[in-house]
């Protein structure tokens, strides 16, 4: 009974494993940004498709970006700090002023993400859900909440249409 | 179809799966040399390893 329902369940998210995972993005946050205290977090993730075509072996190939995402809500500003699955460090912060950005909206087709373009060269595509399995690839962490509240941040106090 | 030559078609199709894995990596390798040759000179970005905790233990 007990190995059948654990089965039907399917997979359960390891708290504990998410709550330091929470804390660890907390620490490398504040260490880059300055009051960081006052921004709120999710992890979120970027992909790069690229075709390749190396004779008769071709396809595509696809790179995945970890990213802390903070964002604070009186200024409505959005930072984006690269990261690695197992967090063991991050990069420099790049920050996104809502009074700065060319444009930013909600994509929900190829995938579900929020797109920003601080300017025409190039844009940044957040891919971000509650929860994600695969610890080679992304952070592990559950953030039904904070997604749920970056989601009414963006839609309603961040995109520019 | 005999098992025999099914048998046979599989070992073909396995081979010709395991000849694009090696022509794959084979060229990746080459593209990886030629991009590292290219940006030897660029600074790699910075980066910040996670900070240790501390363990603030009460000693009394």
């Amino acid at each position: 009974m007990g190995f059948f329902s654990k089965l039907f369940k399917g997979p359960e998210v390891d708290m504990e494993k998410s709550s330091a995972n929470a804390k660890k993005m907390r620490l490398l946050f504040d260490q880059v940004v300055e009051n960081g205290g006052s921004y709120r977090l999710i992890f979120g993730y970027t992909e790069d498709v690229s075709r390749f075509n190396y004779g008769f072996v071709h396809g595509s190939k696809t790179k995945i970006g970890n990213l802390i995402v903070g964002w604070n809500e009186a200024e409505a500003t959005i930072v984006a700090v690269p990261t690695v699955p197992d967090l063991s460090g991050c990069g420099d912060p790049t920050y996104y002023r809502r009074s700065e950005i060319l444009k930013a909206y909600r994509n929900k087709y190829p995938t579900d993400a929020f797109v920003i373009y601080p300017d025409k060269k190039g844009y940044l595509a957040i891919n971000a859900y509650d929860w994600l399995d695969d610890e080679s690839l992304y952070v592990y962490v559950s953030q039904e909440e904070e997604l749920a509240a970056f989601t009414d941040f963006f839609m309603n106090r961040f995109a520019t249409k | 179809m005999s098992l025999g030559a099914l048998g046979a078609w599989v070992l073909v199709l396995l081979a010709v799966f395991l000849t694009g894995r090696l022509w794959f990596r084979f060229v990746e390798s080459i593209l990886d040399r030629i991009r590292a040759l290219l940006t030897r000179h660029r600074e790699p970005p910075a980066w910040h390893p996670l900070p240790q905790e501390e363990d603030k233990e009460d000693p009394s």
